[in-house]
Parts: C-alpha cells; sequence; structure tokens
C-alpha cells in the first residue's frame, strides 16, 4: 500500500537525519571533552605533567626510525614522572621542515626538533633556535654532573662544528644543535666490474687520477658506464675541497668560481662526463637517478653519497646470490698539487631547541637523553648514518663485519679529515647555484663558462637586491587588523541595516533574513578560509616575512617585492616564459583533442559508456602518482615514448628528444602538454554536454542544405560549442597557468630552470627560500596576468561566441 | 514542380515499434497535400521520410519519377520548414538564406577561384545569382528590412518568414513543412495561413504540409489526408472530408465543436434510441441494424416548443458573439452540441426542441473501426 510505503520512507529519512545529528552531536562532544579535560597550563598545580612536543623525519628507514625515537621517547618518560612528551613525525625532510615552519610560523613550533647544518645559519639567523652552550656548561659545571651530560669532547669534532654559527660563517660561534648522527661521503663501487675491468679495488688512499682510470676501464665494458656523479652542490663542493678549493672564500660575498684552479677542477669533471664515453653517467636519465643507478649493476661506482644508501644497497644480493659484491671508498685526494692530502666533508643532523620552548630545561633534558650512546647506538644499526660519539661509532653498533659495506672505517678515518661547509643564511644560495651548474656541468647545455657567469650574476643580483640588505620598518599589524575591523564592521553594518530596515513587506523581510541566515555558514567560512587568507596574502606581498617566525617579525617593504619581482628577478621572467610556453601549447592542444574526444563520445553505441568512463578516468587518479609513472614515458633514455620514436626517428637520421634533460628547453613544456592531453576528460564531459544540446532540427537543416562533414562541423557545431569552448579555453588557460603537481614531481624545474613553472617558482620562494612576501607578490602578480589575459580573450572572443539566445 | 508518390510507405523503428504502415498517396505538381491528425500518428514521421532525414523501411517514394529512397536529403532537391525554425542562429538572415545556394554552387572552390581568373568571372556571376536570388525571396516575404539581422534579433513570426524564404530561395521541386505555424500565436498564426496560402497560389508550388489542427488543414490543403496510428484514414479534399468523413475518427476529428454522436439502431425508415426517434430521408443511404449516428452540431436548429424532432436539456449556453453554443443532453444521457444563432428565447436548464434535416444525417458503424454506411 502506497500509505505504508510512505511511512516506511519517512521512518528511514528520520532515522537518517537523527543518526547524522547524533554523528554530529557526538564529534563536537568528543572535541569537547578532549579540549576541556586537558589542564589549562599552571592552574592545577605542580603536579600537572609538562608537555614536551618533539619533531624528526624519518629517511629511509620508515618506520624502523620511528620506532627508535619513541623507544627513546618512552623510556625518557619513564626515567621522569610528571614529563610527557608528544613525538611528531611528518614523514621525509622535505615534509619535515614544512611542518615545522608552518608550526614557527603559528608560534607553536615543537620544542625539540631534527636540524640540519644547511639550515642552520637560515634558522638562527631568524631567530628560531636556543643557544646550547649555557646547557652544556651548567651540567658540567654542576656538582654532581648528570650521568648523560653532553660532553663535546666525546664527539666527532666537525660534527658538532657544523652546528655553530657566529652570524655570517658556519663552523664557529654559538652552539645550536647536539648532533645527533652524521655521515662522511664517498663512492660505493662494484667489486664484480672492477674484478671484471680488471682495475685494482680503490684504496682509502686513492686519487682522482685512480678514480677516472678506473672509471673509464669500467665503461669500456660492453653496457657498462664507469660511474656515476652526483652534481648536488654540497658534493660539489666536496669535490672540491679535495683540491683544497672552495666556491667561496671566507664569506659568501667573494664567489671564487672565476678562479682559474676552481674553473679548472669543474671542466675536469664536465669533460669526464660530457667529452668521453661511458665514463660516467649522462647525466639525463630520470628513472635511475642518483644512487638507484648504482642498483643496475652496470654501474661501476656511485656517489659522492653518504651512509644513507646502505639500507637500500645492504638489498643488492651477493655476487653468489646473482647479484654483486660492493664496498665503499672515501672521496678520492685531489691531484692539483703533488701529495694532497686526503679531505672529505660531514653532513648530519642534529637535535635543536625552540628558542620559543617553555621548559628549557626539562626540553634539554630531553634532547640529552635523544642524543644519548643508547640511542645512537639504536640509530646507528640502521645503517643509514654514523654516530657522532666516537665511542659509539667505533663500537660494533657501527663497524658492523656481518653486513657490507666492509669499508666502515673508512667512514671514521674522513671525519677526522672532514671540514664543515659553510651555507649562508638566505636559502637562495644553494638552489641558484644548483639550477646554473646543472645546465653546465649536468645536462651540459651550456658551456661551463657560461653557466658559472650566469651564476655570478644571479648572486650578485641577490646580494644587491635592495630587499636582502634593506633595513624596514616592521609591517604595522595594528593598523591592518583596525583596518580589517573597521571592514567586517561596515559589512556587519549594511548587513544589518538591510535587515532591520528593508523595505518591503514583512514576510518579505522575514524572507530575506531566513535566506542570510541559511548562507550564513558559507558565508563564516568564506570569511574565514578565503577571505582573510586573500587579505592576508595582498598584506603580506608588501612585506618581507620569512613563513617561520612570527607575523610580528614582517617588515613593511612597500612595493619592494613587485619592483624587484619585475625589474632584478630573472627567474621570474623564465618562470613566466617556460610557463607561457606551456599555456600556449597546453590550451589550444588540450581544447581540440577535449574536443575531438567528445565528438568520439557522441557516438551512439552501447558500449560507449564504458569509454566515456575509460575516458575520464586519468582526472580522477591523483596527480602525483600519475605524474611519477610519466615520468618513465618522458625518460630520456629508456622512456617508453623515446623507445618507440628512437627507431622511427633513426630512419631519417634524428634522435628523439631528452625530455626533461639537456633538450628540456625546447621539449620539456612540450612534454608537459603533451601529458596533460590525458587529463583532458574533464573538459571532454563539458563538451560532450554542449554537443547534446545543440538542437537536432540545425542538423537536419544542413542536412538538406546540402552540408555534411567538415562543412557541417563548422557551420553548426563549433559556432553552436563557441560558448562551451570559450568556457573551457578559459578554465584551461587559469589551470595551464597553475601547473605544478606534475613538474613538482616529475622535474622539480629543473634542470636548470628549464621546466620552473610559475607556481613551482612561487612554491620554491615561499618553502625553500622562505620569502612568504615575494612568495605572496609573486602569486598576486600572477593573478594580474591571467586576469589581463583572460579578460582579453573575454574581449576578443566576443565576435566568435554565439550565445543560442532564440525563444 | 514536381509529383511526389509514396508507395506502401512503412516505418518500423528498431525494436519493433511501427510508427507508419503502408502509406500511399501520389502528391500532384502543384499540389498542396495536408497531412493532419492527433500528435504520434506518424504524419511528421512520413514527412520526414520524404525529406530523408528519416529512413524508409517499407515501400517506395519517387520524386518526379526518380526513386529516391536511397537518396541523400540535400540530392532530393525538397526545402523543409521546420517547426523551431531551425535558422542557423549564428549566421544572419541573409547568410541563413544562401547558405543553401552556396553549398549547391557550381563554381566553389576557393583555390581555384584565387588561381584561375576565368574561373573567378564565373564564380563572381554565381555569387550574383544567389544574392539576387535572396533579393527575390526576401523582396516577396518582405524580409529584406532584417537581411542583416541575426535570428535572435527577428518576432517570432519573422523568423518564420526567415524560415519559408530559406526554403523559397532554393526553388525546391517540393516544400516540405512540419508544423511551421505551431510556435506562433492565434492572430499570427490565421496571417501567416493565409500567406502561406498565397504563396502557394503565387508559386504554384508542390508543398507537402504537416499540422495537428484541422483548421489549419482545412484552409490550407487542397487535398488532406487524415491519419491515425500510422494509418491514412481518409485521403482527399476538405469539402469531402467534411460533409462525407470516411469513418467516426474523421468525422469527430474534423470540424468544431465536434460532431454529435447519438448510438441507436436504423429499423426500416426510423433510427431508434433510448430518447429519440428519428425518420430518415427516404432518398438517403439505406441502412439497417445498430448503428452510430452522427450530426453536426451547426446541422442542428432550435425549435419552437413541440415542434422539433429532437428534445433536449440545455445544460450551458456559451456565447461567441455571432453564435451560441448549446451544450445539451438527451433524456437518455447522450451529450449534444448544438451551434447557432443567439436568440432570446433560450434559458439554461430548460427543455429545448430541435429540428434538423435528414439530409445531414451520416451514420457509422457501431464497431470499433466505425467505417462509414453507404
Amino acid at each position: 500500500m502506497p500509505g505504508q510505503r510512505t511511512t516506511l520512507g519517512q521512518l528511514l529519512r528520520k532515522a537518517l537525519g537523527l543518526v547524522a545529528l547524533l554523528a554530529v552531536v557526538w564529534a563536537f562532544a568528543r572535541v569537547g571533552v578532549r579540549e576541556f579535560s586537558r589542564d589549562p597550563q599552571g592552574e592545577s598545580g605542580g603536579a600537572a605533567p609538562i608537555t614536551l612536543t618533539v619533531m624528526h623525519w624519518s629517511g629511509d628507514a620508515g618506520q624502523r626510525e620511528d620506532d627508535i625515537v619513541e623507544g627513546a621517547l618512552a623510556q625518557f618518560e619513564r626515567q621522569n614522572p610528571g614529563l610527557r612528551v608528544q613525538r611528531i613525525n611528518p614523514g621525509d625532510a622535505a615534509s619535515f621542515y614544512t611542518k615545522l615552519q608552518t608550526m614557527m610560523a603559528a608560534g607553536t613550533p615543537p620544542d625539540a626538533f631534527y636540524i640540519g647544518s644547511e639550515r642552520l645559519a637560515a634558522f638562527a639567523t631568524m631567530g628560531l633556535l636556543e643557544p646550547l652552550q649555557p646547557f652544556v656548561d651548567a651540567d658540567l659545571a654542576a656538582l654532581t654532573p648528570p650521568a648523560d651530560a653532553v660532553r663535546l669532547d666525546d664527539y666527532f669534532q666537525a660534527t658538532v662544528d657544523a652546528y655553530r654559527y657566529d652570524g655570517s660563517i658556519t663552523g664557529r660561534g654559538e652552539l645550536y644543535g647536539i648532533p645527533k648522527d652524521f655521515t662522511t661521503v664517498g663512492f660505493y663501487y662494484n667489486i664484480d666490474l672492477f674484478r671484471r675491468a680488471g682495475v685494482p679495488l680503490p684504496a682509502d688512499d686513492w686519487s682522482w687520477d685512480d678514480y677516472v682510470a678506473a672509471a673509464r676501464a669500467i665503461g669500456a665494458l660492453e653496457g657498462c658506464t664507469g660511474s656515476e656523479f652526483v652534481t648536488w652542490p654540497p658534493m660539489l663542493r666536496a669535490y672540491l675541497g679535495t683540491e683544497g678549493l672552495d666556491i667561496v672564500g671566507e664569506s659568501f660575498d667573494d664567489l671564487r668560481l672565476d678562479e682559474p684552479e676552481v674553473f679548472a677542477a669543474f671542466d675536469r669533471l664536465r669533460s669526464w662526463r660530457h667529452d668521453e664515453r661511458g665514463t660516467l653517467t649522462s647525466g639525463k636519465s630520470k628513472i635511475a637517478e642518483g644512487s638507484t643507478v648504482f642498483l643496475t649493476g652496470t654501474v661501476g661506482m656511485a656517489g659522492p653519497f653518504g651512509r644513507w644508501v646502505v639500507p637500500s644497497y645492504r638489498n643488492i644480493p651477493s655476487s653468489a646470490e646473482g647479484g654483486f659484491d660492493w664496498d665503499f671508498a672515501p672521496l678520492p685526494r685531489g691531484t692539483r698539487l703533488p701529495d694532497m692530502p686526503q679531505s672529505n666533508t660531514v653532513l648530519s643532523a642534529a637535535w635543536a631547541m625552540s628558542s620559543r620552548a617553555e621548559h628549557p630545561q626539562e626540553t634539554w633534558k630531553l634532547i640529552r637523553a635523544l642524543v644519548s650512546p643508547e640511542t645512537q647506538a639504536q640509530l646507528s644499526r640502521l645503517g643509514l648514518a654514523v654516530p657522532t660519539l666516537r665511542e659509539v661509532a667505533r663500537s660494533d653498533a657501527f663497524i658492523d663485519p656481518t653486513a657490507p659495506p666492509r669499508n666502515d672505517q673508512a667512514f671514521l678515518d674522513a671525519a677526522l679529515v672532514a671540514s664543515v661547509q659553510a651555507w649562508p643564511a638566505t636559502s637562495k644560495f644553494e638552489p641558484l647555484f644548483k639550477s646554473r651548474l646543472d645546465a653546465g656541468l649536468k645536462t651540459g647545455n651550456i658551456p661551463l663558462r657560461q653557466a658559472i657567469t650566469e651564476f655570478e650574476n644571479d648572486w650578485a643580483l641577490e646580494s644587491s637586491s635592495p630587499l636582502a640588505s634593506g633595513d624596514f620598518e616592521p609591517v604595522d599589524w595594528v593598523l591592518w587588523r583596525n583596518l580589517a575591523a573597521l571592514g567586517v564592521v561596515a559589512l556587519l553594518a549594511s548587513v544589518a541595516f538591510v535587515v532591520v530596515r528593508g523595505r518591503g513587506a514583512s514576510f518579505t523581510r522575514a524572507e530575506e533574513r531566513a535566506g542570510l541566515a541559511l548562507v550564513s555558514p558559507w558565508l563564516v567560512g568564506f570569511a574565514i578560509f578565503m577571505a582573510f587568507p586573500i587579505g592576508l596574502s595582498l598584506v603580506l606581498s608588501f612585506s618581507r616575512w620569512n613563513g617561520a617566525s612570527s607575523l610580528a617579525s614582517a617588515q613593511w617593504v612597500g612595493l619592494g617585492n613587485y619592483a624587484q619581482l619585475i625589474g632584478h628577478d630573472d627567474r621570474f621572467l623564465t618562470s613566466l616564459r617556460v610557463t607561457a610556453f606551456y599555456v600556449l601549447l597546453a590550451v589550444p592542444l588540450g581544447q581540440a583533442f577535449a574536443l575531438a574526444a567528445a565528438l568520439l563520445m557522441n557516438v551512439p553505441s552501447r558500449a560507449i559508456g564504458f569509454f566515456r568512463a575509460a575516458w575520464y578516468l586519468p582526472s580522477v587518479l591523483a596527480g602525483v602518482g600519475v605524474s611519477v609513472l610519466w615520468r618513465w614515458v618522458f625518460d630520456g633514455d629508456a622512456g617508453l615514448l623515446n623507445t618507440v620514436l628512437a627507431p622511427v626517428l633513426a630512419l631519417v637520421g634524428l634522435t628523439p628528444p631528452d625530455w626533461f634533460g639537456r633538450d628540456a628547453g625546447t621539449f620539456g613544456p612540450p612534454a608537459f602538454a603533451l601529458q596533460s592531453l590525458w587529463m583532458v576528460g574533464g573538459s571532454m564531459m563539458i563538451y560532450l554536454a554542449g554537443l547534446k544540446g545543440i538542437p537536432q532540427d540545425l542538423y537536419e537543416a544542413a542536412a538538406i542544405d546540402g552540408a555534411k562533414g567538415w562543412r557541417r562541423f563548422r557551420s553548426v557545431t563549433l559556432p553552436m560549442l563557441s560558448p562551451v569552448i570559450f568556457f573551457n579555453g578559459i578554465m584551461a588557460i587559469i589551470g595551464s597557468f597553475q601547473v605544478f603537481t606534475q613538474a613538482f614531481v616529475m622535474t622539480g624545474g629543473g634542470p636548470g630552470d628549464l621546466t620552473r613553472f610559475y607556481v613551482l617558482y612561487v612554491y620554491n620562494q615561499a618553502f625553500e627560500f622562505y620569502e612568504m612576501g615575494y612568495a605572496s607578490a609573486l602569486a598576486w602578480m600572477l593573478l594580474v596576468v591571467v586576469l589581463v589575459l583572460t579578460v582579453a580573450v573575454m574581449w576578443g572572443s566576443k565576435r566568435f561566441v554565439h550565445y543560442e539566445g532564440m525563444s | 514542380m514536381a509529383t511526389v508518390e509514396l508507395k506502401g510507405i512503412g516505418k518500423v523503428y528498431e525494436g519493433g515499434v511501427r510508427a507508419v504502415q503502408d502509406v500511399n498517396l501520389a502528391v500532384a505538381d502543384g499540389e498542396f497535400v495536408v497531412l493532419v491528425g492527433p500528435s504520434g500518428c506518424g504524419k511528421s514521421t512520413t514527412l520526414r521520410m520524404v525529406a530523408g532525414l528519416e529512413e524508409i523501411t517499407e515501400g517506395s517514394l519517387t520524386i518526379d519519377g526518380r526513386l529516391v529512397n536511397d537518396v541523400p536529403p540535400r540530392d532530393r532537391d525538397i526545402a523543409m520548414v521546420f517547426q523551431n525554425y531551425a535558422l542557423y542562429p549564428h549566421m544572419s538572415v541573409r547568410q541563413n538564406l544562401s547558405f543553401g545556394l552556396e553549398r549547391r554552387r557550381s563554381y566553389g572552390s576557393a583555390i581555384r577561384r584565387l588561381v584561375d581568373s576565368g574561373y573567378r568571372a564565373k564564380a563572381r556571376g554565381e555569387d550574383g545569382e544567389i544574392a539576387a536570388r535572396v533579393a527575390d525571396a526576401a523582396q516577396t516575404l518582405g524580409i529584406t528590412p532584417y537581411l542583416d539581422r541575426k535570428p535572435r534579433a527577428l518576432s517570432g513570426g519573422q523568423r518564420q518568414r526567415v524560415a519559408v524564404g530559406r526554403a523559397l530561395v532554393r526553388d525546391p521541386k517540393v516544400f516540405l513543412f512540419d508544423e511551421p505555424l505551431s510556435n506562433l500565436d492565434a492572430k499570427l498564426r490565421m496571417e501567416t495561413r493565409t500567406e502561406l496560402k498565397a504563396l502557394h497560389r503565387q508559386t504554384r508550388a508542390t508543398m507537402m504540409y504537416v499540422t495537428h489542427d484541422q483548421e489549419e488543414a482545412m484552409t490550407l490543403g487542397d487535398r488532406l489526408v487524415v491519419m491515425k496510428d500510422g494509418v491514412v484514414q481518409q485521403c482527399a479534399d476538405p469539402v469531402t472530408i467534411y460533409e462525407r468523413p470516411a469513418n467516426r475518427f474523421v468525422a469527430s476529428f474534423v470540424g468544431t465543436p465536434t460532431m454529435n454522436f447519438i448510438e441507436g439502431e436504423v429499423r426500416g425508415d426510423t433510427f431508434r434510441a433510448p430518447s429519440v426517434e428519428l425518420r430518415m430521408d427516404p432518398t438517403g443511404p439505406r441502412v439497417s441494424g445498430p448503428v452510430v449516428l452522427g450530426i453536426r452540431p451547426d446541422r442542428l436548429r432550435p425549435a419552437g416548443a413541440g415542434t422539433g424532432r429532437l428534445r433536449a436539456q440545455l445544460r450551458v449556453l456559451e456565447h461567441l458573439g455571432d453564435r451560441v453554443d448549446l451544450a445539451l443532453m438527451l433524456d437518455c444521457g447522450t451529450p449534444l452540441v448544438c451551434r447557432t444563432a443567439p436568440g432570446a428565447h433560450l434559458r439554461e436548464g430548460e427543455p429545448i426542441d430541435l429540428d434538423l434535416d435528414p439530409a445531414d444525417l451520416h451514420f457509422f458503424a457501431a464497431d470499433e473501426q466505425g467505417l462509414r454506411l453507404a
């Protein structure tokens, strides 16, 4: 009976509503209970436990590093009743720094956290780190020093020095971190290939001559390459260090790249890679870059790497099991002068204390526990790094004869001759250096001399920028707060006026009030999550703020950011050019492709549902995962595309492009545009809807008028679809200017800046250079660019867009 | 101008649904044939088969003696006016008119136009010809002032003219109209109807016209094809359709108000129903047995009390100015409608006597089909 059915349906609906209501109530109650059951600090007396927050990352060891830190913290809590520790691990180092930066900006940094020596200067300059020397000294000066007091003499000297910073140079001055582990660098070598090539295995005191001789011999073997040599800036500096050289002198004002010796050393490296065949890896493969090429078993040596590759290399089956044997050799000696001494570099991570820690003494206690010999020994067994305590490093926790590499001792010996690499407080130096030197050394796109000159220009521009050196007033937040408050009050007042004094019958006003009440959740959400951030970013675009210290530290630079990006920022123009190139290709190509697909999908067929779903599928896949797959398509050496293209192009005497390598300037953005074709599902669906909306009788009229095929498409379909094409086109332009994920995952903007899309550059500025203000200015600039373009397209398309407008 | 001949034309859709069955129709040169019937009767489908927009699944279609079953629309030399006009919204009226001609150019190659001066001259000549024909058609239909407007800037009536103009300019063998007036308001519909009739007189073109409006069909058509459920019910000139409908369906479909029907029986020369007894015209058709008697409302006349042949109750009186419609009911409950001149003596709720001429009686079989008897 229908009556019964209705009752049942109503009952079901009511029950569902009730469940939803209960769920909401439960969620709020849960949060409420949690929040209110927390002890407000100080209120409940001294018995309240103090909660400390620590944050760390886990590298390749993943869960196991988690477990070790967790174990150390649990033990600490047991030994220190009244202290509780909350652990945060955002994942890898990159996520870690993003999270750390966000927490610092929010004014709630963790009390203790990991820090790498390369970021020390930047963080210390921002005043985010608590000097630790006083704590060390106080412990030792105490009548009875604690059992786990930090005695810096027990550490490898270089690892401790790495956390000293005097305001301009790393390596001396105030102590900001207690190193937990470190690594020295060198080459991992394939013993089997050395035997096959008949070259002696590297000795601990081998030289670059020995190195390149071995590489050449192995490179001469069928299908083998002598060595992978990564061109990461710290490794390039380590390489120069073996020759007693560096890219800078005392400070970062005196670049030494033009000195003949430095240039010769770099040019030797370039020549090994680009003037010889098989000696060094080509530097263009994206599939197997860095440490993973070694796993193929066709590369004689790989480096310079630290200890961190060991866990993954330990998975290589031994020679007896069908894999190959391998070992480690420290960086070769320099050959510039006779009898150059050995040299190496130290890369390390330390525990640091936030300058805003509320319980410094307790936090220090915690840090002591985290760098204790026991914890270090446990971490050391992961194989990822070397303990910083010499005792522990020499124990069997590190020197493990049962697992490769056999030459563990070399890491320790190298530490004794290693020096600390200083990096300037601005984090821009390294990316600039990398992007330019990559083009000269890695891909060989431009002559080395030019690469160096370009970098010097970049750096000079950067250092001379008024933004970098100038002294600015702090942002007048009170003024902005008042302005914002004024705006809000004015808005509320006008709303209130409309509600109270609104004209019309009372029921109209009641309706108005109800309407406003109903949209108010959205309005509140919009105000908090959209309007406020947008407004803040606009204010920030006129300021200089590092995004890590509180907003109060932001400085007012007026139009400085805009002046800088228009007049003094080559990379801004580069990224704009790269992005424009991409947009120019991706938008027309993508729209043509989407339209063609929609026309195909408009064919009536039984299986059409399947095909529509199949075409749309890529649009719902996760961008990052998809991008990883596409890397395999466009890989220069072994990519799917080039594997197909190579034999075809060979017929006409051409070779396929090295999409994201040497040829990235010409072929990088087109490759991304090609990739974007895969994602046309969304546009296709809109086109399909548009096609369905074209009145059938227009086609019939055309059939009678004698138009068919292309003519019919041109005279009926295209004009009738023009509003849809226009809409899709505008959306595509906006979307294409915001391209980010693919480039971020697949190329990171490289090589050099050849695929540095605009939003990627914004990201770099914000999250790598800590220039939130500048990044905001860039973002607003993008808005202007897209806005101008959109208005231009709207204006220019008037003649071509036909809205049907018929009755 | 041309003839169109449909022989055994039928349409069966995929899945077995039959829309049209065995249509036989010969349209003479210059004739105006109207396909009329309620919606879903297959009239539009038939027209679309003639146009070539629907595939002909049964029978044969010849235009001017040529079998065109498998000839695409553009090559049938027909023109069609659609219900929604189907004007190209992005083209001006002029472009709409010339589009079909442009597609049929003899000198249409843009490339040869560029390189071959002789060809170019001929193409220019053709351009002029097209322009002249467009101007002509526009003149005929009075749309010259709107030639450079887009369709959306035109009123419904103007669009309708453009749609007709698009057909006219092509000077096709056959004009096809698919309910071209149904989107216009009543007044405009009447005017346009007259203009279409005049246009036909002027051009003497062969025209096939589809409508569901019997009045439109009656006024326009030289001949009417009344259809129902895919089957032709009657095919004749308007007067025959009105005066001698082939069956009850045609009788009720044509004429306003609808013909009155009384179920009863004929014995001898008398028609009897529960409350009716009518003497029939002795010279009229010879029928007997159960029948349905039909009489048009305008053939019933109110008569003086006690003098009529029928007696009924006047339930509702509708004044229409020049006439009144009387809704009546016989004693047996059968409703009747009478259309007559206004008179002061008529009162709702009172009995009324009606008179009629026995020659105006129609007799239909009492079965489902209701064929006209004799």
